[in-house]
This record gives C-alpha cells, sequence and structure tokens, in this order.
C-alpha cells in the first residue's frame, strides 16, 4: 500500500455548490485511504450547523430543489447524507473559532464531532500535508 | 472471471461507485474478488487510481457497450 497521504482543505463559502464539491472530494480522498481534514470558516461556517439545507448562490438558490433531484437521479446523496458520510469516513471537520465568534454560532449550534480551532492549528496541521484545496 | 462478491454501482456517477467500492472492500477478506459493475465513465481512471492508492490489485477489467466491469483482489 502507498504511504498514507494527507489532504487539507479549506472551505469559506456555505452555498450548495461549494458544500457538495467539499464533501465529494473529502470523502472520496477519505475512501483513497488519504487521511482528509476540512476546515470551516466564514460563511463556510454554517455548513455545520445542525440540520442545515445549503442553496445555490444568488438566485439559482430557488433551483436547488431540483438540483438536488437531479443528483439524487444520478445516485448521488445530498448535503446531510454526504456529511454523516464524512464522518462515518473518518474525515476531520474543524470550525474557525474566530468565525464562530463573528457569526455569533455557538459550539450546539453545530453538530457533534467538530473540533473547533484557530487559523494557526488548521495551519500546522495543513503544513504536513501532501495537498492542499481552498474552496471558496 | 473468478470472483467472490459483486457489487453494482450502475447508475451511480462520481464518486459514489469509489465510496461505496472503498466501503464494500472493507467487509472483504484479504485475497477475497470484487466485481464492481459500473457506467460512470469517469470509472476507467477512478478505480485503476483507487486501487494504485490504497494497494489493492485490478486483477481484470472489461467493456461491455458502456458498462465496465472490474475485478479487484483485496491485497490488504
Amino acid at each position: 500500500m502507498a504511504e498514507t497521504k494527507r489532504f487539507a482543505m479549506v472551505v469559506s463559502e456555505g452555498t450548495f455548490d461549494k458544500a457538495m464539491m467539499a464533501m465529494m472530494m473529502g470523502n472520496t480522498a477519505a475512501s483513497m485511504g488519504i487521511e482528509t481534514h476540512i476546515f470551516f470558516t466564514f460563511f463556510g461556517l454554517n455548513l455545520l450547523k445542525k440540520g442545515t439545507k445549503p442553496k445555490l448562490p444568488g438566485m439559482m438558490r430557488f433551483f436547488t430543489g431540483m438540483m438536488v433531484k437531479k443528483m439524487k437521479g444520478i445516485g448521488m446523496d445530498g448535503y446531510q447524507e454526504q456529511l454523516a458520510m464524512a464522518k462515518e469516513l473518518g474525515v476531520k471537520l474543524y470550525a474557525c473559532s474566530t468565525s464562530m465568534e463573528m457569526m455569533g454560532i455557538k459550539k450546539e449550534d453545530l453538530i457533534d464531532g467538530i473540533t473547533v480551532l484557530g487559523a494557526a492549528a488548521f495551519l500546522n496541521i495543513a503544513t504536513d500535508a501532501d495537498m492542499q484545496l481552498f474552496i471558496g | 472471471m473468478d470472483k467472490n462478491d459483486t457489487l453494482d454501482a450502475k447508475g451511480l456517477m462520481c464518486p459514489m461507485p469509489i465510496v461505496k467500492l472503498a466501503k464494500k472492500m472493507k467487509e472483504m477478506p484479504v485475497g477475497a474478488v470484487l466485481e464492481l459493475i459500473a457506467d460512470d465513465v469517469g470509472s476507467k481512471e477512478d478505480v485503476p487510481a483507487w486501487c494504485k492508492r490504497t494497494g489493492n490489485e485490478l486483477v481484470g477489467q472489461k467493456d461491455e457497450g458502456g458498462v465496465y466491469y472490474y475485478y479487484i483482489k483485496k491485497v490488504q
């Protein structure tokens, strides 16, 4: 087996497209045996809120339901299912402490199993990563 | 081709065949061969990449008119 690789991803937007991309990449990486870390900051933090249903950006938000249906049609789970899958696959999920403060989001507003940390702690993880992506 | 189990991922698009393949392979014993059936054209690149990354062996594959069959042996 190839040596274990580490993948660090930053998600700074909370719209449906960004959310799905982060989950698809993260879950694929985890399925490939890659140690996956995702840091949610700015509007991306909303994606970790309990029961959140992200929408497409701007006026396209009205078409979110249509896109969800289309994705279901090709066997793709919705955002919440993908998030649950990420946790099951052992993807590490982080909430940015500064964004929480800024947006008035409390730890109890977030789903379970999230680590709250700051930029330095995440950068420390990302520094040792073999691959980094920014979704924003 | 000899196989111990089959995973039908037809109708599923990337990355779902890979996510399901990883899950299925976890349940299988070392040495067993899984037949994966997919119709996502991306799987032609994705499945060999997954095998290479995870250290499992792609022992055979065939294309039957847009339906792809992969035979993957669990090495570890």
